[in-house]
C-alpha cells in the first residue's frame, strides 16, 4: 500500500480449494484464476455508481474500471487435496464461482491488516477500495 | 457514425485548403474524435487527416530545444527523444496503450487541450512554443480552459518547440479505470528558474503551480514543496477523487517529480 495515494497492489494470492475429483486440473486451475481476478476487480477497483439524479456515472470503460492483467498478482492455486464427492458418480464438485468467493473478504482483510499495522484504526472500507478510499479512511483515522 | 468525406492531403498548405470547407474537421490520430464520431456527438461533413503531411511528421534538434512534427506519434516521441528530453520520451511512453501510442499525435493531444491529458502538462512546463501554420504561440497563451486553446478556424498545429531543461520528470498517478491522469504533474527545471505544470487536477485544465515554482527555484529538493498546499479552488471532483484527493495528489506527485528529475 502506497501510504502517500492510498493506492493498493495485491503482492501475492494462495487459494486451495477442495474439488473432488478434478478431470482437467489446468482447466480447474485456470477458472480459480479467473475468478480470483474477478474478487479482486470487486474489492478494489469495480464500482456501478449513479449521480442523485439516477444517472449512471460509471457507464463506458473510461470510468467503470475493469480489472487489469497489471492489477493482478500471479496466483498459487492448489487443488490436489481433494476429497471425492459422495453425491454424484463421478466425485467431482463446483468451481466455477470458487475463487471469487473467497478473494473479496481477503483483499478486504489483508487492507485492513495493512493500515492497521501502519497503526492507522481502521476497520472497515467499504469495496470497491479505490485509492481515494484508502486514503480518507487512512486520514480520518 | 454519421456519413463523412476524407481527404488526405500530403503538405499543410493542402490540409489548410481542404479544412476551408464547411464543417470539415482535422484528423489527427484519431484517439478521441473518432470515438466521439462512433458515438454520433460530432458530425463533420469532411474529416481531414494529417497522418500523411510528411512535413508534420518527425523530431529533430534545433539548438537547446527539440521540434517535434505536429503529426509525430507518441510511440515515435518515446523512441526517439530519450538521449535529449528523458523526461519528455517518458512521458510519451506511458500514454494510454501501444495501440494508442501509435495512432495518437502531439498536435491532436495538444488541439484537443484534454483536461487529464499528458501532453498538455509538458508542453507548458517546458515553456515549449506550439507552431502553426499562421503563427507561433507561446503555452503560457496557447492552453485557455479545458478543451480550449487559442488555435483558430482552420489552424494547425505543425509543431511544438521544446527547450531542453536540465532536469525534469514527469510523475502521472493514473485514474484507474481510463488510465488517463488522475493528477500528473512535470517538472521543469532550466537555468532560469523551475516550471510546475499540474494536469488531470482542474476544471480549468492544465495550469502551473507558482507558489511551487517559486519554491523550488530557491531550492530544488522535495523539501521545498511538501510545506505548500495545492489551492482547491475549481478543482475536479467525481468518482475516482475528491478535489482535496486531488489536491493532496499535486503535492505528493510534485516532491516525486523532484526527486526523479534527471
Amino acid at each position: 500500500m502506497d501510504p502517500e495515494t492510498g493506492k493498493v497492489r495485491v503482492d501475492r494470492m494462495t487459494a486451495v480449494d477442495d474439488f473432488g475429483n478434478v478431470i482437467n486440473p489446468m482447466v480447474v486451475t485456470g477458472q480459480v484464476h479467473g475468478g480470483l481476478g474477478q474478487g479482486i476487480g470487486q474489492a478494489l477497483v469495480e464500482n456501478t455508481t449513479y449521480d442523485e439524479n439516477g444517472q449512471l456515472l460509471s457507464a463506458s470503460y473510461m470510468d467503470y474500471t475493469m480489472p487489469r492483467a497489471d492489477d493482478l498478482p500471479f496466483y498459487i492455486v492448489d487443488h490436489s487435496k481433494g476429497n471425492p464427492c459422495t453425491h454424484n458418480p463421478l466425485g467431482v464438485k463446483g468451481c466455477g464461482e470458487a475463487g471469487a468467493i473467497g478473494s473479496p473478504p481477503t483483499v478486504v482483510n489483508a487492507v485492513i491488516d495493512a493500515l492497521q499495522s501502519g497503526g492507522k484504526n481502521v476497520t472497515h472500507i467499504d469495496m470497491p477500495m479505490t485509492p481515494h478510499r484508502v486514503w480518507s479512511a487512512m486520514n480520518n483515522a | 457514425m454519421y456519413a463523412f468525406d476524407i481527404e488526405r492531403p500530403s503538405s499543410v498548405a493542402d490540409a489548410v485548403a481542404a479544412l476551408g470547407a464547411e464543417d470539415a474537421q482535422a484528423l489527427g490520430g484519431g484517439q478521441t474524435l473518432i470515438p466521439t464520431l462512433k458515438q454520433r456527438l460530432a458530425a463533420p461533413s469532411k474529416l481531414v487527416s494529417l497522418g500523411s503531411v510528411t512535413e508534420m511528421q518527425g523530431v529533430a534538434s534545433e539548438g537547446g530545444s527539440i521540434r517535434i512534427g505536429g503529426a509525430t506519434n507518441h510511440a515515435t516521441v518515446a523512441a526517439q527523444v530519450g538521449g535529449t528530453y528523458p523526461a519528455l520520451a517518458d512521458l510519451a511512453a506511458n500514454i494510454g496503450d501501444p495501440a494508442v501510442r501509435n495512432r495518437g499525435t502531439i498536435g491532436g493531444s495538444l488541439a484537443n487541450n484534454d483536461p487529464a491529458a499528458c501532453y498538455p502538462a509538458a508542453a507548458l512546463a517546458s515553456g515549449a512554443t506550439i507552431i502553426t501554420n499562421k503563427r507561433q504561440i507561446a503555452a503560457d497563451e496557447y492552453f485557455q480552459g479545458m478543451f480550449t486553446t487559442a488555435l483558430g478556424e482552420g489552424e494547425i498545429i505543425t509543431g511544438v518547440l521544446f527547450p531542453v531543461p536540465e532536469q525534469a520528470s514527469y510523475q502521472k498517478f493514473v485514474q484507474p479505470a481510463s488510465r488517463f491522469a488522475l493528477v500528473g504533474v512535470f517538472v521543469a527545471k532550466y537555468s532560469d528558474g523551475v516550471r510546475v505544470a499540474v494536469t488531470g487536477a482542474s476544471n480549468e485544465g492544465v495550469q502551473r503551480w507558482s507558489a511551487a515554482e517559486e519554491a523550488l527555484s530557491a531550492n530544488f529538493s522535495a523539501d521545498a514543496v511538501s510545506g505548500l498546499n495545492f489551492p482547491t479552488d475549481d478543482l475536479i471532483a467525481d468518482l475516482h477523487g475528491s478535489a482535496e484527493y486531488r489536491a493532496h495528489l499535486v503535492k505528493v506527485m510534485t516532491g516525486r517529480a523532484v526527486v526523479a528529475a534527471s
